[in-house]
């Protein structure tokens, strides 16, 4: 069974991951996954390409935590998370993130956090292509 | 040797992607955040976190080891 925490560059199958999560406990009653993907429109500018670079190992590490954290503070029964680093077109999956509770109200409210966490501590960043040129994008809400 | 690695935005600014400062006793995070910002001026200027081994550290003052490795951060836009 792949690694409920990665980093990869390739594409990442929503139903794999979900199995995976479910294979892991009986006790589930309930998931929440956040699939991000790419977007062709950003700050008013078409974007042709988003290119994500990563301080991996460091990445990979608070990812890890971040998981660790999100299921003892949830609750949770199990929890993944997948981001893709590399370049990307619209519509590509970029992040996938899934809760697995005992109920529903705890796997939404996981899977809310981990993304936020992420977004916030994940040493990652992204580069949108536009007609205009390249660059590097700053939070987004 | 401290190793001193930039990413995204921040590496683009210094143009490198790391780099080496020689290790002396007693040396901080300031010491070596002063260095860089001599050699790269202004591009310090969209650091948000700087990591020391991968943990991000808050104290300039923090002291160094022989062989550490120092990373300067932009805001994360991952996700």
């Amino acid at each position: 069974m792949s690694d409920p925490v990665r980093i990869q560059q390739e594409d990442f199958s929503q139903d794999a991951e979900i199995a995976a999560l479910k294979a892991s406990s009986k006790r589930m009653g309930g998931i929440a996954t956040f699939l991000g993907c790419a977007r062709d429109f950003s700050e008013g500018r078409d974007v042709s390409e988003i290119s994500f670079e990563a301080y991996g190992s460091m990445a990979l590490a608070e990812m890890r935590k971040l998981r660790e954290e999100a299921i003892a503070k949830f609750d949770l029964l199990d929890a993944r998370i997948v981001h893709r680093v590399t370049t990307v077109q619209a519509g590509d999956n970029i992040v996938f993130i899934a809760a697995g509770a005992a109920h529903r109200a705890t796997a939404f409210d996981a899977c809310r956090w981990m993304i936020d966490e992420l977004k916030q501590r994940v040493p990652i960043w992204k580069k949108e292509v536009t007609p205009e040129g390249e660059s590097w994008v700053t939070q987004h809400p | 040797m401290i190793k001193v690695l930039f990413f995204g935005p921040v590496a683009d600014r210094v143009q490198t992607r790391d780099m080496d400062i020689e290790y002396t006793d007693g040396m901080n995070l300031h010491d070596v955040t002063h260095k860089v910002g001599m050699q790269h001026p202004g591009a310090l200027s969209i650091v948000s976190f700087i990591a020391v081994n991968q943990t991000q550290v808050h104290d300039k003052q923090t002291v160094l080891k022989d062989n550490d490795e120092i990373a300067f951060m932009a805001k994360f836009s991952g996700g």
